[in-house]
């Protein structure tokens, strides 16, 4: 039979972004996806070699727009290394603490757009970007801004958390777990949402690692790899928190380990509230004196909350002088060809959204 | 029957006696008559609809324009009426700007055929029922000659799917309406109705009324079976193309006909205009007819959507041998 090749995005409803997919269908099949990506490239990598280090958080931020402070701690942190300064005991916490606030913010977002992917009327979307929008408004009240905090300083933070941090956290947290269960009868006890992805866009525990996929993706293919866990950084090994993973390697599995993900976060930020250390959490100023690169190479992998994002940097003194990114979105985007052949084409909106992919961080 | 407007009888007696324009001049007030009752529901429906969603939301919906924003849609309405009507290079021009009058015209005729109250109907005529639904049975083949004439590949994918999701809601809904003729033994929709005065279809068969649901949904094409135009994944499926005037007249068709979809359910299941007598027979009915355009709104705001193969599957595993045991039961319990 003759295919159908059509053309999505790169303006589309569910590209979020600029992606672009050629499709090859067989009726409703697809046979073959062809992904393009690069609309969105600025140039990133290139832009930091003429800037001073602390210039270059502003930009790193824009990288994941939907977790702008876990890259911008990543990159910090790269930094510190290079520079070979170390964080204060408290400025670790708090970071501990907007991380993990960001990760649930972040994680919010996407059940929001993947219950929109799935064709419902946006009635979990609106609900999950409530309850987003209450934890920006938290980090706003941390850092002093909503969408992108630069708020990372070279071994600690720019300021101290704010008085009342705790409680108004803790209220949230509460909040938050309240709510969680209400989203898991909304959204899995619909037959349809458990048809669509129960056993839809299956990734095998061999492909997963074959392909390189990190996150989410690769736990819910069975491979319990976090690199919190793993190759631990900060305080998240005195705290106590286990990395969830799902064995099934399908959509709901992804679902289902970014559900459970955002429960460990809230014990996570609690856990970390409680045992934090008084003292000075502010780091260095903006303009560095002679700063003095002690590393000419430095590698520093997290756990952002799309998957392991890594950056290499190559320390000139004043500023970097290369710097490279592994996005994990890139790696896990790539997995997309692999998993949707063969799908219905209603399918390959929800495997794009479970992949969870930003395409400013795809493109950098 | 004593003052009883059957536009069709009052139409022969004029030609018998040669009067014909007073009962044109009649015809005319009538249609005139229900298509402002359609299309007051219509804009009615579509502001509780906005409104409705946006609570489930926690939004506020319209609120700027009049009263709880009552004249949104209408502004809406002269927006898309005002822009410009484009069609594609590769559309068949002649099918592409036919296609929506054509669909319009169905819809407003099926809404004509109905009766509205005991005493006010365009046609007391014997197969009224089996003459709604077979001219009903026509929209998916108008759709899919929309979606083809606008050669656009996400129309292509959207006709097929039409086609598919008429395999699949049509029979079960074919039989669930024999059930009920079993019972009437006619398919006159006053018979149908009076039928009902003992106690009504929904309490009859209960199986049948929610087949009977779902197969509307579908017919509707409202979600979880908004297939068409699955804007995950098909943008807007059989209006990517469309521009604006024609968005508009489609916006009306879509409210309109949740109307009649509505006033069907109501005249199959829920007794139709049957009431206590402090509200007028045709207030009962489209009062109905507003229930199930509720429960619409309600299914709309929670479901997600369904995979075509899955609406196959769910229609010939389920839906049709439930109607059939539906139809067998009723056989065996009424007749």
């Amino acid at each position: 039979m003759a295919l159908t090749r059509i053309n999505i995005g790169p303006v589309h409803p569910s590209t979020h972004g600029v992606l672009r997919l050629v499709v090859d269908l067989d009726g409703d099949t697809v046979v073959d996806v062809d992904t393009r990506i690069g609309f969105l490239h600025r140039g990133v990598e290139k832009l930091v070699e003429n800037r001073k280090y602390m210039q270059c958080p502003p930009y790193m931020e824009k990288l994941d727009y939907a977790a702008p402070l876990s890259v911008d701690e990543l990159f910090v942190a790269t930094v510190e290394k290079a520079l070979g300064i170390e964080v204060k005991e408290r400025a670790q916490y708090i970071r501990v603490v907007l991380l993990e606030l960001q990760r649930i913010a972040s994680h919010l977002l996407w059940l929001g757009t993947t219950c929109n992917d799935l064709g419902q009327l946006t009635t979990g979307f609106m609900w999950a970007f409530m309850d987003r929008d209450l934890v920006l408004r938290l980090l706003e009240e941390a850092t002093g801004s909503r969408m992108f905090y630069v708020n990372m300083r070279l071994g600690g933070l720019v300021r101290d958390l704010p008085a009342g941090f705790d409680e108004h956290a803790n209220k949230l947290l509460d909040y938050l777990e309240k709510r969680l269960p209400r989203y898991e009868r909304f959204i899995e006890k619909n037959p349809v949402f458990i048809e669509r992805m129960k056993g839809v866009g299956i990734l095998s525990k061999e492909d997963a690692l074959d392909l390189g996929v990190t996150g989410q993706i690769l736990r819910a293919s069975g491979v319990d790899y976090d690199v919190r866990k793993d190759n631990t950084y900060y305080v998240y090994n005195k705290l106590h928190f286990s990395s969830k993973h799902a064995v099934s390697g399908d959509n709901f599995a992804r679902y289902k380990v970014r559900m459970m993900e955002i429960g460990e976060s809230i014990r996570l930020v609690r856990e970390a509230l409680r045992t934090m250390p008084e003292g000075d959490a502010v780091g260095m100023p903006v303009k560095l004196v002679m700063p003095n690169a002690k590393n000419r190479i430095s590698i520093v992998s997290r756990e952002v909350p799309r998957g392991e994002e890594l950056m290499y940097l190559v320390a000139d003194p004043q500023s970097a002088y290369r710097l490279s990114i592994r996005a994990p979105t890139f790696i896990n985007l790539a997995a997309l060809r692999h998993i949707a052949r063969g799908c219905r084409i209603a399918d390959l909106f929800a495997i794009t959204s479970t992949l969870d992919f930003i395409m400013a961080d795809v493109d950098r | 029957m004593t003052g009883m407007i059957d536009v069709y009888t009052i139409m022969q007696n004029g030609l018998n006696s040669g009067n014909i324009l007073i009962s044109l001049v009649f015809l005319v007030i009538y249609v005139i008559f229900v298509l402002l009752i359609m299309s007051v529901f219509a804009y009615l429906f579509g502001w509780i609809e906005r409104k409705l969603i946006a609570k489930a939301h926690y939004r506020h919906g319209p609120t700027y324009l009049g009263k709880f924003g009552i004249l949104q849609n209408l502004a809406d309405l002269i927006k898309l009426i005002a822009k410009e009507k484009v069609a594609p290079k590769t559309a068949y021009p002649v099918l592409f700007s036919l296609a929506p009058q054509l669909l319009v015209a169905l819809t407003v005729f099926l809404v004509l055929l109905l009766p509205y109250s005991p005493s006010l109907q365009a046609a007391n005529i014997g197969p009224g029922l089996l003459a709604v639904f077979v001219l009903l049975g026509f929209t998916p083949i108008i759709l899919f000659i929309a979606a083809f004439a606008s050669g656009n590949k996400y129309a292509d994918i959207s006709a097929q799917r039409s086609v598919l999701l008429l395999l699949s809601y049509e029979i079960p809904m074919m039989l669930v309406i024999a059930s009920t003729v079993l019972i009437t033994n006619s398919y006159n929709i006053q018979a149908l109705i009076s039928a009902q005065e003992r106690g009504w279809f929904l309490f009859l068969m209960p199986v049948g009324f929610v087949i009977f649901f779902i197969a509307l949904l579908a017919e509707l094409e409202r979600p979880p079976f908004d297939l068409n135009e699955a804007d995950s994944e098909l943008i807007a499926g059989w209006l990517t193309d469309i521009s604006a005037p024609y968005y508009a007249l489609y916006l009306f068709l879509d409210y309109s006909k949740v109307f009649l979809g509505g006033l069907l359910l109501s005249i199959l299941f829920l007794g139709g205009w049957l009431g206590p007598s402090f509200l007028p027979p045709i207030a009962w009915l489209i009062g109905k007819a507003f229930i199930v355009a509720l429960a619409v709104i309600m299914v709309r705001v929670t479901m997600f959507r369904m995979r075509i193969d899955r609406i196959l599957r769910f229609g010939w595993i389920w839906l049709i041998p439930l109607s059939l045991i539906n139809l067998v039961i009723t056989y065996i319990l009424f007749v």
